[in-house]
């Protein structure tokens, strides 16, 4: 871009450009990225280039990876092939992380958005039923949970979401009320605009930076939660997952390393991504930061 | 010296092969600590079934008879019995130095007593039903009456059944299902009871009066409570323990087949019979066709199962009863895997495949936990019975008692279950099989809601058949027609295995295993 270009574009551009600028910027925030766009890929395409039934069995059990050519990462307990699992797996990990993540952020915004804009009373209600949540073991609420209902992804998507969303909340309450009390929200009020105009589209949009971080950490935070309900024995046996066959190969860790570690390894990968972004976009929308 | 040594070891060996014994005689003193994942609730197994409390409780009290290793009775606190010409009575003719653990003397009152308290409270009803009286002629002759023949009595009087309680302790008339005395049991076998710390230990030690002479040769038996298999495994492994009977988990049997200081054996669990099947509902709108269930039988390659998913240390399971029984019937249906002949069985039926290869959907429960002999197995289905156009979906159970709550109140369309033979048909199989035990929210009753007129007459036939070829021939008629109505799909029997240490002698391998008195168990 030549100086004199340069000189005709205003100064302050939207935000969202502004972030997105400094987003790609951001070393971790790319690195994530192109990790997140790996594992999508990987999932997503993968099952049309590599289109092996998961749930069939067509090896010796617990062969080791590298030895037939036609489980080149072995096979499990039951003698299906890994790599298969693995590819097939991707896809309800990722819905498992979206579906709970979403759900974590809509509850935690709403009941967030709610408590800090109307503040007295409405707040001290859903504050309190808001610490309820927060105080439970997570993992054993989401655990009683599982077990009421028959363990199906749906099920352990909605209990994650369930349990995980209190910080959302609180996020979302800290901002409204830091927010709802500058001049631009005082101006919008005295023109008469109603609270569901206001809280929607004047403080949120305001709030969201923190927010969209907290999301994608939460989508991280989901797939290990996914994980370790697996590992307990309370994941879906109908679906693959990875976090389902780490469960499952956590019996044979001393005889097959393979069952457990690449499943873990495309887990790692996968929080790994999300937390990168996270952490992008924290530098992203952050301008103190980004000045530096 | 050396020399000297030696020629005395050679001769010594030369003398043992010349006579082939090469075990020292028994001696006494030594401690047994037994491992063990099972939680007993009391001591008492007069109204407790399971394991938990029958390895303890034979060791505690003393029953009539024991069995050999060759289904054989034997005396044990009866020196002698005999069964009248129409076999609607047993005499019992008990030891007369017989004394429980505090002193008091073994009677028949006691055995009348003690068959009274099973028959009400155990759950295993069909063992004692027929008994409408006990005589206690003398204080050392008990003589059973039935209703009709009741050869089962015999099964039903040994390994964890009837143990003989005090009337003076039981008798006092509180509720013996939740007796102060189950806990702390005051007992007439071979060790008397010392400690119980529930999920942590039992201790056991010698009665010096034991009513057979020079017996019992260990001074103490120790129960050791572990949370899971594998930390049990490892304390054998290292030597912490000497002994660890029910062991399942094929790895861990694999891992101490390895150590060279212990014996492994699949031996003791004969009359326990523990079979791993695939339940049909037979009320299912699919499964009410014979030859669909049929179908699904030769679908599913029962090697497989036994050889890659257990290694090869469960063994085949082809009927109701266990393989190793004098009941087991070798010449029944197989079902060996043939996927055409499942097609067109399924064809026959009416279930034609749809455009995608798709017949219809049934859902397979199973018992959470281990998952070697259910989920593994559930999930083997899925794939195996695609191949013949239907779909399996798996239903998981948070646990235990959710998954007994749908098997045994019929809801569901395939299960995968473990049932326990326990010595006679007439205690562990009819209960699966005869119409009229299809009772809605009891498990391991019949569960698959299978009645079929000709086999409740054969097994009506058997129970009461003293003729003991006779009654094998009944046995074997009765599972023909069983295996080929399927009601269950026979998959193998649990891999049960006993470790135990090479100091041990005289390891209790017979029917009933660790569940009957180690009383000529000794440490070398």
């Amino acid at each position: 871009m030549s100086s004199i270009e340069t000189q005709f574009i205003p100064k302050s551009q939207h935000p969202i450009v502004e972030a997105i600028k400094a987003f790609r910027q951001s070393w971790a925030g790319m690195l994530g990225l192109i990790l997140l766009l790996l594992v999508i890929l990987f999932s997503v395409a993968g099952p049309f280039i590599y289109a092996v039934d998961p749930f069939e069995i067509i090896w010796a059990p617990l062969t080791a990876p590298g030895v037939v050519a036609n489980a080149p990462f072995g096979t499990d307990h039951l003698g299906r092939d890994v790599l298969a699992g693995l590819v097939y797996g991707g896809q309800a990990t990722l819905f498992v992380g979206l579906t709970a993540g979403f759900l974590t952020i809509t509850i935690g915004i709403l009941v967030g958005a709610m408590a800090g804009y109307y503040g007295g009373g409405v707040d001290e209600i859903l504050m309190r039923i808001t610490e309820f949540f927060q105080v439970l073991p997570a993992l054993l609420f989401a655990m009683v949970l599982v077990t009421l209902f028959t363990p199906s992804i749906y099920v352990v998507s909605a209990a994650i979401g369930i349990v995980s969303w209190p910080t959302t909340a609180r996020l979302t309450r800290a901002e409204f009320l830091r927010i709802k009390n500058l001049e631009y929200v005082k101006a919008a009020q005295s023109i008469g605009a109603r609270d569901n105009r206001i809280i929607w589209r004047v403080v949120l949009p305001n709030s969201l930076a923190p927010l969209i971080v907290s999301a994608t950490l939460t989508i991280g935070v989901a797939i290990l939660f996914e994980a370790g309900l697996s590992y307990l024995g309370l994941g879906d046996p109908n679906a693959f997952s990875w976090g389902m066959m780490i469960g499952a190969g956590r019996e044979y860790i001393l005889d097959a390393w393979w069952l457990v570690t690449l499943p873990g390894i495309m887990i790692f990968l996968t929080v790994l991504g999300f937390s990168l972004i996270g952490d992008g976009l924290n530098d992203a929308f952050n301008p103190r930061l980004r000045e530096r | 010296m050396k020399t000297l040594t030696s020629v005395i070891a050679a001769t010594a060996i030369a003398a043992l092969t010349a006579t082939g014994i090469v075990s020292a005689e028994p001696k006494s003193g030594g401690t047994l600590i037994m491992g063990t994942t099972q939680k007993a609730r009391h001591l008492n197994p007069a109204v407790q079934s399971g394991i938990a409390t029958a390895v303890p409780g034979t060791q505690i009290f003393a029953t009539p008879l024991r069995f050999d290793e060759n289904w054989k009775a034997q005396p044990y606190l009866a020196e002698s019995w005999s069964t009248s010409e129409d076999g609607k009575s047993i005499t019992l003719n008990l030891r007369k130095n017989a004394t429980f653990h505090d002193g008091k003397p073994i009677t028949s009152e006691d055995v009348a007593f003690s068959l009274e308290t099973v028959k009400q409270n155990h759950p295993f009803k069909s063992m004692f039903a027929p008994v409408v009286s006990v005589d206690t002629p003398d204080a050392h002759t008990a003589v059973l009456n039935f209703d009709k023949a009741h050869p089962a009595a015999f099964l039903a009087m040994s390994g964890a059944l009837l143990p003989i309680i005090p009337k003076h302790v039981y008798g006092d008339g509180q509720n013996a299902k939740t007796h102060p005395a189950n806990s702390k049991p005051v007992g007439s076998g071979p060790f008397k009871f010392v400690e119980f710390k529930q999920g942590e230990h039992i201790i056991l030690e010698k009665y010096e009066n034991y009513f057979i002479e020079g017996r019992p040769y260990l001074d103490k038996i120790i129960i050791k409570n572990y949370k899971d298999s594998t930390s049990a495994t490892l304390a054998m492994d290292k030597g912490e323990i000497n002994f660890l009977p029910f062991m399942s988990a094929t790895r861990d049997i694999a891992r101490l087949k390895k150590n060279k200081d212990l014996a492994v054996t699949n031996k003791g669990y004969e009359a326990v019979g523990p079979l791993n099947w695939l339940a049909l509902n037979t009320s299912n709108q699919y499964l009410k066709d014979k030859r669909v269930r049929q179908a699904i039988g030769y679908s599913i390659d029962r090697n497989f199962i036994v050889n890659a998913l257990h290694g090869g240390l469960s063994k085949l399971a082809t009927g109701p009863v266990a393989p190793g029984s004098p009941y087991y019937a070798a010449d029944v249906n197989k079902f060996d895997l043939d996927l055409d002949k499942a097609k067109s069985l399924l064809d026959e039926a009416g279930f034609k495949a749809g455009a995608d290869g798709k017949r219809f959907s049934l859902k397979v429960d199973y018992i959470p936990g281990p998952s070697e002999m259910q989920k593994n197995v559930a999930e083997y289905l899925k794939p195996q019975l695609k191949k013949v156009g239907i779909n399996v979906e798996l239903r998981a159970a948070p646990d235990f008692p959710t998954w007994a709550k749908r098997v045994g109140g019929h809801d569901f369309d395939m299960s995968m279950d473990i049932v326990f033979n326990w010595g006679d048909p007439v205690i562990g199989v009819h209960r699966t099989y005869t119409c009229g035990n299809i009772r809605k929210g009891v498990i391991w009753s019949n569960t698959q809601s299978y009645c079929n007129e000709k086999v409740d007459g054969l097994l009506t036939m058997a129970a009461s058949e003293q003729d003991q070829a006779k009654r094998i021939s009944l046995y074997q008629d009765v599972q023909k027609i069983i295996v080929d109505d399927a009601p269950q799909i026979f998959l193998n029997t649990l891999p049960y295995h006993t470790a135990y240490s090479n100091k041990i002698g005289n390891a209790p391998l017979t029917i009933w295993g660790s569940m009957a008195p180690m009383d000529n168990v000794y440490i070398k």
